[in-house]
């Protein structure tokens, strides 16, 4: 299809402005719409990858306990912020924050599996569904019946992804894991932070990574398998994400030169092991001095890159030093364990008297890539990620105005969308059990009382 | 400090045994012991996605070809990864003389690099991620080199390139080009922080660019009170989890383009993007009550207990956030120190689930739980913890996550015997399946080594041709 013609003569930034343009999404079509997911999962893992789907429009049924939901809605910083109501019975109770990201767009149903009923229902929605995601312990959804095998004979066109701890087998098997445990037996942590003789400790990454990243993955693996699905073979699928896989694979290089020379990788802090000068400096000012945050009246940071040998010869003219200029003159003679601890010292007795964004500032002048560390306050509160549609203001329907983050990637003809961030526990039990078993009105309120749903 | 940095004379040469020093376990060591009913699902799982049976699946997008045109920048890459690993055919499309990141090791130390069968040296970070792919060399700086690429995109079906903002579709390579020439095409613009709007990415920007503006640094590491500073991931994070959603941006697109669309479409996706999109509720957090997330180093805060604490030999994880495992994580401390269990199990402070999360009570439990913690090596506390089924484990290295059985067994590390790069120990695919698994067959390929194959299959370029184009510098 031919471009239209006033596209073909804009800029390229108005042109990126047009065919991204956030206001437009609703107007667009969605990838995933007629594609239904169930997703029985909890925490991060399994929910976000449910998520992931549902933004590109899925239909993603959500199945947590009845009453108190899944145990993610009690999970909040400091155990401060809440969103009401935590559902119809439990209206002076909220969800809290850790909620959010990974179940917008989802359709609520609340089931107690532990009753035959609800085993029922399960089947019946298995029948019906595209992609099954969850996460219980391996083997627990077998033994129900309806686990992957038994989904595969009622639906043989079913994906099931399984996602979890250690995976259903190996010698871990029966071992509980936590994102955190990912991150620290995968080895990540072993890796970041700063060297034991800097005074520092192996760090955990702020993010629950693990659980949205192998989240991410495994929605990637689901779209592959329905595209397999419907344009090859015709077959569903069994897949299984196991979290502590996730760390291994983000270990890259770290395992190559290990495997080869026996060395074991570790911890560089803020500088790049790889380029130099590529690393984060401290600030002597912080930017916020008079602020009643403490989170503001820290001292500033600022990633300085300049590893080309034009840009250290200017950034050695800048901090007006040309003998660092000389002597480090190749990026070979920079990138060296010694010359790095030399010369970050070097820089930052540049930056002891200024802020960030003097740093910042003074960098751009001279023609040297830098990006002082910003705090979420300053993310949020810049117009780039907003005008993007990366981070919006969402008018939700249950909650009112909520800033939340919205697609990662943007696509110009079929755009994933936020319509909601989520909803209380059991929201859409009469739509999905009336739309999807059948069940009458009264038969639903029979369930209710019997606290099935 | 840096005197005490141990320095490059000093460094001890290291005996390498060859992977793994220990053998993994066999299947009759896992299962010894197991009664028939429990043993019978893991049985099943094993034989559906063991990877030994990878090779005779097929897989799901065989047939989709990819060109990666980026360089420099791990997102692409990374990106394109998840499609090779899938049966994709993926050619990198690298300048001439190659992708300058094929030349990065650490600390510049060349016995790092990995060397050909035709002597040019590959860095380790490069060939991770040049995994199931060709390497082809093409100058999109030349007017021949462009006619080159046009020739080739009416067969490709996703473009991958991270060039600086704009400056493809000024060369006339741009999405608005090239969808002319074939509108079904997906074209993927991958970089740290966008092609457009106010903050724009300029040349040259890598991660953690991307880490630093998002404010991913600002939340990692311990708080100033705590003697920490912003600390960025020790791998290029942004950019592999911008590169995971850049690659399900290119899987929807593709996956509309079979459904209905019938044509491609423009995606974009950044490094920094990715993050905003996982880290937790940083946003709505801001937005309720004007928040700035905070640095809490190896805690939570949001869960306690969900920590990791010194140990006698390192540090260890434990993990329980609700009553069920608080209550075994302080019976396994009390069996050694009952006045610990004692002293939370008693306080009343400490008994509901919320109760536990501010700051203050966080300090209470973690300052108890190091004191049974330091004197425990990381192993006796595992053990321990494991023995009530508490989610638990030490901050493992890189030579103990590439021993660890459980790994070993289910093939998470694997050595891939190359054709090119001999014996190579990589990180295995993410993607386990019973029908489609994800695979790797080779690890890399030398600069420009599909150049023959590709140019003569794709754009009917005859042997003088190829000749010419090296000698004008094209290829």
């Amino acid at each position: 299809m031919a471009i239209d013609k006033s596209l073909k003569d804009m800029t390229f930034e108005d042109y990126c402005r047009t065919v991204f343009n956030t206001k437009n999404r609703y107007d667009k079509p969605e990838v995933l719409k007629g594609i239904r997911v169930v997703s029985t999962t909890q925490y991060i893992l399994g929910p976000s990858c449910a998520a992931y789907l549902a933004e590109l429009g899925a239909e993603t049924i959500k199945v947590e306990l009845p009453k108190r939901g899944e145990p993610m809605r009690h999970t909040t910083p400091f155990n401060e912020p809440f969103l009401y109501p935590l559902s119809r019975w439990m209206p002076d109770k909220g969800t809290g924050l850790g909620f959010f990201g990974a179940n917008p767009n989802e359709y609520f149903l609340s089931l107690d599996f532990h009753k035959p009923e609800a085993i029922q229902i399960m089947k019946r929605l298995a029948a019906k569904t595209d992609v099954f995601a969850e996460n219980y312990r391996a083997g627990t959804f077998d033994r129900w019946g309806i686990g992957a095998r038994q989904h595969a004979q009622v639906n043989p066109r079913v994906i099931y992804q399984w996602m979890g701890g250690f995976g259903g087998w190996g010698p871990g098997r029966n071992r509980a894991s936590y994102d955190i445990l990912g991150q620290a037996q995968g080895g990540c942590f072993s890796i970041t932070g700063w060297h034991k003789e800097y005074g520092g400790m192996p760090s955990k990454q702020t993010i629950w990574i693990m659980d949205y990243w192998g989240g991410a993955i495994s929605a990637f693996n689901i779209l592959a398998c329905l595209y397999w699905r419907d344009n090859v073979s015709g077959k569903g699928n069994f897949l299984e994400y196991s979290q502590v896989h996730g760390a291994q694979r983000h270990l890259t290089d770290f395992i190559s030169i290990y495997g080869k020379t026996g060395v074991v990788p570790q911890r560089f802090g803020n500088f790049e092991p790889l380029l130099c000068v590529h690393g984060i400096l401290k600030c002597g000012k912080s930017s916020y001095p008079n602020s009643k945050n403490p989170q503001e009246q820290e001292v500033g940071f600022c990633l300085v890159s300049a590893y080309k040998d034009d840009d250290f010869q200017k950034l050695c003219k800048m901090i007006n030093r040309p003998d660092l200029a000389k002597k480090y003159a190749t990026h070979s003679d920079r990138v060296g364990a010694d010359a790095q601890t030399a010369i970050y010292p070097e820089l930052e007795k540049f930056a002891a008297d200024k802020t960030k964004e003097e740093v910042d500032k003074a960098c751009k002048a001279n023609g040297i890539l830098s990006q002082p560390v910003w705090n979420s306050k300053e993310v949020a509160s810049n117009e780039h990620w907003h005008m993007r549609g990366t981070l919006q203001w969402l008018d939700d329907p249950t909650f009112g105005d909520v800033l939340t983050q919205g697609p990662a990637y943007q696509l110009s003809d079929t755009p994933a969308r936020v319509r909601w961030a989520f909803k209380p526990v059991g929201a859409d039990n009469e739509y999905i059990l009336s739309k999807l078993c059948g069940y009458s009105g009264s038969k639903i309120a029979d369930l209710e009382q019997k606290e099935i749903i | 400090m840096a005197e005490k940095w141990r320095t490059e004379k000093k460094r001890p040469t290291i005996k390498v045994l060859p992977w793994p020093a220990i053998p993994a376990p066999t299947v009759d060591e896992v299962y010894a012991g197991v009664d028939e009913k429990r043993k019978e699902y893991s049985l099943w799982v094993e034989s559906a996605v063991r990877q030994q049976f990878n090779a005779d699946k097929p897989e799901s997008l065989d047939g989709i070809r990819v060109l990666d045109m980026t360089a420099n920048m791990e997102i692409g890459h990374w990106c394109s990864s998840h499609f090779s690993e899938l049966g994709a055919e993926v050619i990198m499309v690298e300048p001439p003389g190659g992708d300058p990141i094929r030349k990065l090791t650490p600390f510049g130390r060349e016995e790092y690099m990995f060397q050909s069968k035709n002597g040019e040296k590959v860095g380790a970070r490069y060939l991770s991620e040049a995994r199931n792919k060709f390497s082809v060399t093409l100058n999109l700086e030349t007017e021949q080199g462009r006619a080159l690429l046009k020739k080739i995109i009416p067969q490709v079906d996703i473009l991958i390139e991270n060039a600086p903002p704009g400056h493809y579709d000024k060369l006339g390579i741009g999405y608005r080009q090239l969808s002319e020439i074939n509108p079904r095409l997906i074209y993927m613009w991958v970089g740290q922080r966008g092609q457009w709007g106010p903050l724009k990415d300029d040349a040259g920007n890598l991660d953690p660019t991307a880490q630093c503006s998002m404010g991913f640094t600002h939340g990692t590491g311990a708080p100033v009170s705590f003697g920490g500073t912003p600390t960025r991931s020790g791998w290029w994070l942004c950019d592999h989890v911008g590169g995971t959603f850049s690659a399900i941006g290119a899987m929807a697109a593709l996956y509309a383009r079979e459904r209905f669309l019938g044509k491609g479409q423009f995606v974009e996706c950044t490094a920094a993007e990715g993050v905003i999109r996982i880290i937790d509720y940083n946003w709505a957090w801001q937005g309720m009550d004007g928040s700035i997330r905070p640095r809490y180093g190896n805690w939570d805060l949001a869960i306690n207990i969900y920590a990791v604490n010194p140990c006698a030999d390192g540090q260890i994880m434990v993990g329980g956030g609700h009553d069920r495992l608080w209550f075994r994580i302080w019976r396994t401390v009390g069996k050694d120190k009952p006045e610990l269990e004692q002293h939370i199990c008693e306080d009343p402070k400490l008994r509901v689930v919320t109760d536990r999360l501010p700051h203050y009570m966080q300090v209470e439990t973690y300052t108890t739980m190091c004191e049974w913690t330091k004197d425990k090596t990381r192993n006796e506390a595992e053990t321990a913890l494991q023995a009530e089924e508490v989610a638990s484990g030490g901050v493992s290295f890189l030579d103990e996550v590439c021993e660890f059985p459980h790994y070993k067994y289910r093939g998470h590390v694997e050595i891939v015997d190359d054709l090119n790069f001999g014996k190579v120990l990589i990180g295995a695919s993410g993607f386990i399946g019973m029908n489609t698994p994800g695979r790797i067959k080779w690890v890399g390929r030398t600069t420009g080594q599909d150049n023959e194959d590709v140019f003569r299959r794709l754009a009917g370029i005859d042997r003088e041709g190829l000749t010419a184009f090296k000698k004008g510098g094209v290829i």
